[in-house]
This record gives structure tokens, C-alpha cells and sequence, in this order.
């Protein structure tokens, strides 16, 4: 029997990541009480991914990118994909760098998610742009990837606390 | 596979939405409270004016039935009500839609209005067993026909995702201004006819837009309104409002 916890407990931990990725999905579309909130929401899922594809790309496979990506187009009524494909994409370019991004200091990982969510932010909009055939006002796309950028440290002053509380073992 | 994923997750974004909501009634009652001499001064004033108003409607109201059945009047159709809460204000800075607790199983159909208290919010366009998205006017792709109530001047509210959508197609010699009411005009079988938008306003571009009435950055709880007009489905809805743009 403790064998099944533990194997349970372990499982748990691998795809807590994963895990916390998609609820942050979920959070950024929660109501919020704060006015006209949800149009300039940062982007937490990608937040999430940029996090555990520079710290645990081992427990943050690429599958995880997609499925992150396809949540947020769901949720989001986007067109369906292009934060899967957008996703996927960065999730194989951050890991790529991530030596330069994770091995160095917080500013440099932070310095490394504003050029990341500069990138995917215009990759996007063009992307939804196209599917859409008519041009995505650019203003709430750039408040909302600057508040992303301004806001970074908390979800990932969060993550750092995940991480040493469950994944130091693993 | 959109109306499983948000029905499936509808849940969840409910169960963070009460505590959230509780803490912003929270903060709301004790606002309420803080305020409360002078909310009375305030309301006493708008009761008075009130009265004088609800006298008014009497008599127009009497007016109204006596003429009504000189000719004969028939009554339109009713419509149902379905009450709603906000749980998720999804989009991001692309689109504009809410996700609502109330779905297929609650009565509501792809193209119904939502509203609050003080206008039109948007319109159903998905719609899952427990939950439905609503989107709103202000997103890039919503079109609603409506009319300025002053001058009877026929147009397109147009959102583009700011908080206030533009008004296309107003004849060049509407002699409309600041402040004019804005109205549904009933045209494209989507609303019924004077349901209320929001007010007119002139940009320094000379552009013109509307503030919508509803408060669309705070809305925690709506009303989805069947006007049974067959309107169609949202897509169904949307082309045509588009084609009948095109065609003004």
C-alpha cells in the first residue's frame, strides 16, 4: 500500500508543473473585481511555461506547451491552435536557450522572458490577425504584455517556492 | 469541443469566482456602510424625483391602454428571463466574452441578448450544458444594429475591443451629438427593437462612438433575455448583420 502512495506522490510531483501551468490558465480568466482586468490580464499560462521550460524542462515536456496553449484557446474563444502551435514553438526555442536564460542571474531570466513574451506577443497577433481576416487592435495586446513583463517576479517568486517544497527530490 | 472544455471547466472558475465575489461584497458593504449619510441624502433627492416620474407613468400608462384598445392594440410576445452569474472574463486583449452559469439545460439558446439593469451587454454565442459564452459589444467581431432614439439616424454598433465600439454606417447628414441615447433598431431579426446600448459620443477625430450604459468592466451577474425573434444561430446572426453593414 505504500508503495501505491509513494508512486502516487511521485506521479503528483511530475506533473505538477503541468498542473500548475493550467490553473494559472484558469486564473487569468477568472472575474476579477478589478474594472476591465481581463482585457489586459498577463499572459500567466505562458508566465508558467517560460518558468518550467528554463527550471524543469524535464517535468515540462513539450506535449505540456500544447496542452497549455490549446486551454488558453479554448478558454479564450481564440482561434483554435495558435497558442497551441505559438506555444509549442517558443517551448522548444526557451529550451534551446535556457542555459542562457536559467543559468544566470533573476534579471537575466527576466530579461529573457521580456524578449520571449516581446516575440510570441507580435507572433500572436499577427497569427490571430490572419484567422480573423481583419487587424487586432494592437494597444491592449502590448498593455497586456507589459504588464506581464512588470508582474513576472510574483508568479515566479511563486514558482521558485513550488519548486523547493516539491520538486528538490524529484 | 470549445462548449465541453468550457463546461468542464465552468466548475472550477466557479469555485474561485464565490470567494472572490464574497470578498468584493465584503469590501462593498463596508463601502456601503461608510457612505451611508450621504447615499441617503442622495437617494432621498432621487426618490423625490422618482415619484414625479412614476406619476408620469401612470398617466401615460392609462394613456397608453385606453389607446391601445381604441385600435385594437395585439401585444408582442413576451420574453423570457434567465439569470446569470459571471464566472470568467475571458478573451485577454482579443476578443471580448464572458462565460455565464447558465446553459442548454438552464434554457439558453445561441443568439440570445444579455443584459444588466442598464443595457445590452451582447449576445449568447456559445452554448455549453451548464454554461454559455456571451459575447459582448465590444468584441472586434460583434455588429448590432441600432438607431440613435433622437434622430431615428439607423447604424452599426461595431466593437474593436476598446471599452467603447464605434458606431459605422451613421448617414453623413445625421445631426447627431454628445449625449444622444442609442438604442437596438430590431433590424436583422437579432434584438428586439429600443432595448438600450448606451449614449452617443463624438471623439476629437470625429469618429463616433458609444459608452455603453451597462458598466461592461464590472458586470457580476446578467440576465440572458429570450425574445424568441428566430433570429439564428450566432453565425447564422453575424453574417448577415455583416452582409446587411455592407449593404447600407
Amino acid at each position: 500500500m505504500d508503495a501505491f502512495w509513494q508512486r502516487l506522490d511521485l506521479w503528483l510531483r511530475h506533473i505538477m508543473p503541468t498542473a500548475v501551468a493550467l490553473i494559472m490558465v484558469l486564473l487569468s480568466v477568472v472575474a476579477w473585481p478589478l474594472p476591465y482586468l481581463g482585457s489586459v490580464m498577463p499572459p500567466l499560462g505562458f508566465i508558467a511555461l517560460y518558468y518550467w521550460a528554463t527550471h524543469r524542462p524535464d517535468l515540462f515536456p513539450a506535449g505540456a506547451a500544447f496542452t497549455v496553449g490549446l486551454l488558453t484557446d479554448l478558454i479564450n474563444g481564440l482561434p483554435l491552435g495558435v497558442s497551441a502551435f505559438l506555444f509549442t514553438v517558443a517551448h522548444h526555442v526557451i529550451l534551446r536557450q535556457r542555459r542562457f536564460f536559467a543559468g544566470h542571474s533573476f534579471p537575466m531570466l527576466w530579461s529573457g522572458f521580456a524578449l520571449a513574451a516581446g516575440v510570441l506577443t507580435i507572433a500572436q497577433w499577427l497569427a490571430v490577425s490572419l484567422t480573423g481576416w481583419q487587424i487586432a487592435p494592437f494597444a491592449p495586446v502590448l498593455a497586456q504584455t507589459v504588464l506581464g513583463v512588470a508582474l513576472f517576479p510574483l508568479p515566479c517568486w511563486a514558482f521558485i517556492l513550488m519548486q523547493r517544497a516539491a520538486l528538490t527530490a524529484v | 469541443m470549445r462548449t465541453h472544455v468550457m463546461d468542464t471547466v465552468a466548475p472550477v472558475l466557479d469555485a474561485v469566482a464565490r470567494p472572490v465575489a464574497a470578498v468584493e461584497s465584503l469590501a462593498a458593504s463596508i463601502h456601503d456602510t461608510l457612505a451611508l449619510r450621504a447615499d441617503n441624502e442622495r437617494l432621498r433627492a432621487e426618490n423625490a424625483h422618482l415619484v414625479e416620474w412614476q406619476n408620469a407613468v401612470v398617466q401615460l400608462e392609462k394613456e397608453n391602454r385606453d389607446l391601445r384598445n381604441l385600435l385594437h392594440f395585439k401585444a408582442e410576445p413576451g420574453s423570457a428571463y434567465i439569470s446569470a452569474r459571471v464566472i470568467a472574463d475571458t478573451g485577454g486583449a482579443y476578443a471580448r466574452s464572458l462565460i455565464v452559469t447558465a446553459g442548454k439545460t438552464d434554457g439558453v439558446r445561441d443568439g440570445m441578448a444579455a443584459m444588466t439593469g442598464d443595457g445590452l451587454v451582447g449576445r449568447v454565442a456559445e452554448t455549453g450544458d451548464w454554461s454559455s459564452r456571451v459575447l459582448m459589444i465590444t468584441d472586434l467581431n460583434s455588429r448590432i444594429p441600432v438607431i440613435v432614439a433622437e434622430t431615428g439616424d439607423r447604424a452599426i454598433l461595431a466593437g474593436d475591443n476598446s471599452s467603447q465600439p464605434k458606431l459605422l454606417f451613421l448617414p453623413r447628414d445625421a445631426a447627431v451629438r454628445d449625449g444622444m441615447h442609442i438604442l437596438t433598431s430590431g433590424h436583422g431579426g437579432v434584438f428586439p427593437p429600443d432595448l438600450p446600448v448606451g449614449t452617443l459620443h463624438e471623439t476629437a477625430q470625429g469618429e463616433v462612438d458609444v459608452v455603453p450604459s451597462a458598466d461592461l468592466g464590472r458586470i457580476n451577474d446578467i440576465r440572458l433575455i429570450d425574445f424568441d425573434l428566430k433570429g439564428g444561430s450566432f453565425n447564422t446572426i453575424n453574417a448577415r448583420l455583416h452582409a446587411e453593414g455592407r449593404a447600407q
